[in-house]
C-alpha cells in the first residue's frame, strides 16, 4: 500500500496497476480487515471532471443514501498511464488523457449493470463517444451551455439529465402544486411575467425553459432571470401578470420555501414547506434511481431557446 | 387548462391530495406505537400533502393538548426522536382531538364540523384503530352523520384493522354493514404484513424476473413452508386471544396472504383488481382442510430468549382450563395446474424459540445423484428462503464444491438483505399502507371476498375443534417448535420442518 498524499483521489485506497484493479477489488471481499459492507451494486457510475471536482464527487458517492454503485472516478489530465487507486467499490484514475477515456470506461464498467456517466466537466465532444457506452448521462458542468447545446443529439443515443435539474425537482413540484388549484389553471393563460432570482443563472434559465415548454409559452411572456451572487442557486420565483402572482421564496437561512398564491377567486395564506435535503449525494441518489428518458428535462433544455 | 401540465415528468413519488386523517382509537396502543410514528416519518420524508391534518377520536377527554403530548411521547418512545424537530412541530400543530362516546351521535356531529373546518376537508381517511366490537357502531354512525360520502371531487375512505370478523358469518355481516355505507373501493382492510418490503418484493421477485417463474411449479418445487413464529406470549391481549387463538389471529389473515402471493398466477397487470383477482384464485384453489391436515397445541411453562416463562393457562386473564390454541400447523393442498401435489405447510405460534417469519420454498432434488459415490456429504435440495421479518431479504441455498483435491459438496447461501443491500432504512409497513390508503391505492389491502374465502377455509376446523371437547389440547414447552404433533404433520409426508 502506498502512502496517501493529501489531494489524492480515494486517499484511503490502495495504489495498484491498472491490470490489477479487479484483483484488488476482489481482495476487498476476501480480506477480513478490508471487507466492505455488502451493498447491492445497482450501476457503474463513471465520474468525469477536474481533480478538484472529483474529490467532491468521491465524497458524494461515499455518502450515497441507499444505492450501491461501482464508482469509477477519472480526472482530466495528460497521462497515458495514470495513477490508479481502489477503495471498497471505487476506482480512481488520476489525470487520464481524454482520448483514452472511452477505453478506460469500456474496460472497467460492469457489463451486467447500467452505466451512468456523471459529467462534471471536460471537453464536451468527449460526450459523443461516451454516449455509446452509457445508459445515462448526467450533466453537471459549471458552465453548462456547451453541454446543453449537444443535449438533443445526445438524447437520441442515450438518456440524459442534469444535477441542476435534480436540484430543481422540489421547486418544480411546488410550482406544480399551485397548478393543482383550478383557479390557478383557469388564470394561467394570462400569466405573462416570470422572474427568477438566485446565484445560479443557468438553473434559473432551465426552470424557465421547463415552464416555457410545459405551458407552451409564446415569446410574449417576459422572462427575467436575475443573478444574486453568493446566495442559494434559486432564491425566489414569481410567476404572474402584475396583479396575480404565484410566489416561491426561499426563507433566509433555512432550507424552506414560503409559497403564496394570489389569483382571482383564490387567495391562500402563505405556507412554509421544506425544500428537502439538497446535498450533492442526495441529488445524485435521485438521478441514479431513474433509468428511463427524462422527457421533461429534454423539453426544458429545448425550451431554453425561447428564454433570454 | 383542464389538467395540470406541470405534473408531467415530476420525479417525486406521488403525494396525496389535501386530506384529513381521522383516527378512531387515538389513545390506543396501535396509534401510539405505529400510526403516530408512521405519520411523523411520512411527514419527514415529505410524503404527506401540504394541506393535511389529523383528528384523533377516543373516549378519553384529553383535548388537543393531550393528543399532541401523546404524539410527542410516541415519537420519543417508538420513533427514537429524543427532542422535538420542525417536522414534528409542524405536524403537531395540525393535530386535533375530539373525545366522546362512539355511541353518541353528537360526537359524530362534532367530528363533521371539525372535518369541515380542517385544512384537508377534500379527502377524509377514517382509521378504525379500535376493538373490533366497536366497528359496527362507528361505521353506522359515520353513515348516519353523512360522513361516508363526499361531495364534489372529495373522497372518503376507511381503513379497518384486523380481525375483520371472528368467523365467516361475522365477516359477512361486517362486510354487509360496511357496504351499506361505503363502496368497496372506499374500504381498505389492512393487514400490515402486506406493507412489508419483502412481501411487496415477492411480486417483483416472481414477475419481474424471468428466471424464477419457469421453475415456480409442481415440476420443480417439492413443498413450501411458511412460518410465522413469535417469542412473546399472549401479553396484555388475553381477552382477545382467548376468543381468537392462533388460527384466527394469524392464519386467516397474515399466512393466507403470504400463501396467496406465493401461489398466485401472474396478473395481467400490476393493478389492484388484477393482483387481487389472482390472489383470490389461489385462495379458492386451496382444498378443504381435513382433520389430519391441522394440528394445534398450547404452550406450557418453559424458557424463551433467556427467561423462564409461564404456561398459557397461567397467563393473566387466561381461563385456567382454556382450550385456545397458541400454535397451529397446517398442511394445505392447492388444486391447481401449477400446484397439484405440492403441499404447503404453514405454522405459527407464540412462545416459540425465535421471532421470525419466513417462506421457504424447497426444490426437488436432481433426478440423478451423480455425486453420491464420490462425495461423502449428501446433496442438499435447493432452497429459496424469503425472510419477511425481522431481517427482510431473500436467500438461495445451493450446493458447491468445497475447495480441495477431493470432490466434496457443501451447501452455500447467496444472501440478499434489504438492510444492507441498499443501505437506507426500510419503511415501516404502516407508513406504506397509510400512504397507499391516502393515495387510494388498494393493491396491498384485502378485498371483501378474500376475507370471506379465508374465513370459509378455516371455519370447518373451528367447527371440529368446538365440537370435540373431550380430547385434550396437545401442549408444547415454551421455547420449543410446537411439539410432537407439529413434527408428525411433516414426518408423515417424509419431510421435516426447517430448524430456524
Amino acid at each position: 500500500m502506498s502512502s496517501s498524499p493529501p489531494g489524492m483521489l480515494l486517499p484511503l485506497g490502495v495504489e495498484v496497476p491498472f491490470s490489477d484493479i479487479e484483483l484488488a477489488l476482489g481482495r476487498n471481499g476476501a480480506d477480513e480487515r478490508r471487507r466492505v459492507p455488502g451493498r447491492a451494486l445497482t450501476a457503474t457510475l463513471v465520474v468525469l471532471g477536474s481533480h478538484a471536482r472529483l474529490a467532491e464527487a468521491a465524497e458524494a458517492v461515499e455518502q450515497l443514501p441507499d444505492i450501491g454503485v461501482r464508482a469509477i472516478l477519472i480526472s482530466n489530465g495528460t497521462n497515458t498511464a495514470p495513477t490508479v487507486r481502489v477503495h471498497e467499490y471505487s476506482i480512481a484514475l488520476d489525470g487520464l488523457r481524454p482520448d483514452y477515456l472511452n477505453n478506460a470506461v469500456a474496460a472497467l464498467r460492469l457489463s451486467s449493470l447500467p452505466t451512468v456517466v456523471w459529467w462534471r466537466g471536460g471537453a464536451p465532444e468527449m460526450l459523443d463517444g461516451l454516449a455509446d457506452l452509457a445508459d445515462r448521462l448526467i450533466f453537471d458542468a459549471e458552465e453548462p451551455g456547451a453541454v446543453w447545446a449537444r443535449a438533443a443529439a445526445l438524447a437520441e443515443r442515450t438518456a440524459i439529465s442534469d444535477i441542476r435539474w435534480a436540484r430543481l425537482t422540489r421547486w418544480r413540484a411546488l410550482m406544480a402544486h399551485f397548478f393543482d388549484i383550478p383557479d390557478v389553471r383557469r388564470e394561467a393563460t394570462s400569466f405573462n411575467r416570470l422572474r427568477i432570482e438566485g446565484a445560479d443563472v443557468d438553473a434559473g434559465r432551465l426552470y424557465a425553459g421547463w415552464l416555457a415548454s410545459s405551458l407552451r409559452w409564446t415569446p410574449d411572456v417576459a422572462v427575467d432571470v436575475r443573478i444574486r451572487p453568493g446566495g442559494a442557486s434559486i432564491e425566489r420565483i414569481e410567476l404572474g401578470d402584475g396583479e396575480q402572482a404565484l410566489t416561491l421564496q426561499l426563507v433566509p437561512g433555512t432550507s424552506c420555501v414560503e409559497t403564496a398564491v394570489r389569483v382571482k377567486g383564490h387567495v391562500e395564506a402563505s405556507r412554509v414547506v421544506s425544500l428537502g435535503d439538497q446535498r450533492l449525494a442526495v441529488l445524485l441518489g435521485e438521478e441514479l434511481r431513474i433509468r428511463s428518458r427524462d422527457l421533461a428535462f429534454e423539453h426544458a433544455v429545448a425550451g431554453l431557446q425561447g428564454v433570454a | 387548462m383542464p389538467v395540470n401540465p406541470l405534473q408531467d415528468g415530476l420525479r417525486l413519488e406521488p403525494t396525496p391530495g389535501p386530506a384529513t386523517l381521522v383516527i378512531f382509537g387515538a389513545s390506543g396502543d396501535l396509534t401510539r406505537r405505529k400510526l403516530l410514528p408512521a405519520l411523523y416519518r411520512l411527514s419527514r420524508d415529505q410524503r404527506l400533502p401540504a394541506r393535511f391534518s389529523v383528528i384523533g377520536v377516543a373516549r378519553e377527554e384529553f383535548g388537543d393538548d393531550g393528543f399532541r403530548q401523546q404524539f410527542r411521547d410516541s415519537l420519543r418512545e417508538f420513533a427514537g426522536l429524543a427532542g422535538d424537530d420542525d417536522v414534528a412541530r409542524s405536524l403537531r400543530e395540525r393535530m386535533h382531538y375530539i373525545g366522546g362516546d362512539f355511541k353518541d351521535p353528537a360526537l359524530f356531529g362534532r367530528l363533521a364540523a371539525s372535518i369541515q373546518a380542517s385544512d384537508g376537508a377534500a379527502g377524509v381517511l377514517f382509521y378504525l384503530a379500535i376493538p373490533p366490537g366497536a366497528y359496527p357502531n362507528v361505521i353506522e354512525q359515520l353513515g348516519a352523520a353523512g360522513l361516508s360520502t363526499a361531495s364534489g371531487a372529495g373522497w372518503r375512505r376507511i381503513i379497518i384493522e384486523k380481525p375483520f370478523g371472528t368467523n365467516l358469518q361475522t365477516a359477512r355481516e361486517l362486510n354487509g354493514l360496511v357496504h351499506r355505507h361505503f363502496d368497496e373501493e372506499q374500504v381498505f382492510r389492512i393487514d400490515h404484513y402486506l406493507g412489508k418490503e419483502t412481501v411487496q418484493n415477492l411480486m417483483v421477485f416472481r414477475f419481474a424476473n424471468g428466471m424464477f417463474e419457469p421453475v415456480w411449479n409442481r415440476r420443480y418445487i417439492d413443498h413450501v413452508q411458511i412460518t410465522a413464529a413469535e417469542t412473546v406470549g399472549v401479553e396484555r391481549r388475553a381477552a382477545y386471544y382467548e376468543g381468537a387463538g392462533a388460527l384466527r389471529d394469524m392464519v386467516q389473515n397474515h399466512l393466507m396472504q403470504l400463501l396467496s402471493l406465493i401461489a398466485m398466477e401472474p396478473p395481467i397487470a400490476f393493478t389492484a383488481e388484477s393482483v387481487r383477482d389472482r390472489k383470490m384464485d389461489a385462495l379458492l384453489s386451496v382444498q378443504p382442510l381435513e382433520p389430519q391436515d391441522v394440528v394445534r397445541a398450547q404452550y406450557e411453562a418453559g424458557w424463551v430468549m433467556g427467561a423462564a416463562v409461564p404456561g398459557y393457562r397461567a397467563e393473566p386473564g387466561v381461563d385456567p382450563g382454556s382450550r385456545t390454541e397458541t400454535f397451529v400447523g397446517l398442511r394445505m393442498q392447492l388444486d391447481s395446474w401449477r400446484w397439484a401435489g405440492v403441499p404447503f405447510y404453514l405454522r405459527t405460534g407464540k412462545r416459540l424459540p425465535k421471532r421470525t417469519t419466513e417462506i421457504a420454498i424447497q426444490f426437488r432434488r436432481p433426478p440423478l445423484q451423480i455425486f453420491k459415490r464420490v462425495s461423502q456429504s449428501s446433496v442438499a435440495p435447493n432452497l429459496l428462503i424469503i425472510n419477511v421479518q425481522p431481517d427482510e431479504g431473500i436467500s438461495v441455498r445451493f450446493d458447491a464444491k468445497l475447495p480441495g483435491t477431493r470432490m466434496q459438496l457443501a451447501p452455500v447461501m447467496m444472501n440478499f438483505r434489504y438492510g444492507s443491500a441498499f443501505g437506507g432504512s426500510v419503511p415501516e409497513a404502516y407508513e406504506t399502507l397509510l400512504l397507499d390508503a391516502l393515495l387510494g391505492e388498494p393493491t396491498l389491502f384485502a378485498r371483501h371476498d378474500f376475507v370471506e374465502a379465508s374465513w370459509a377455509l378455516i371455519a370447518p376446523v373451528h367447527a371440529r375443534w368446538e365440537a370435540d371437547t373431550s380430547a385434550a389440547v396437545p401442549v408444547y414447552e415454551a421455547g420449543e417448535w410446537g411439539g410432537m404433533e407439529a413434527d408428525a404433520l411433516m414426518t408423515r409426508d417424509g419431510r421435516r420442518w426447517r430448524t430456524l
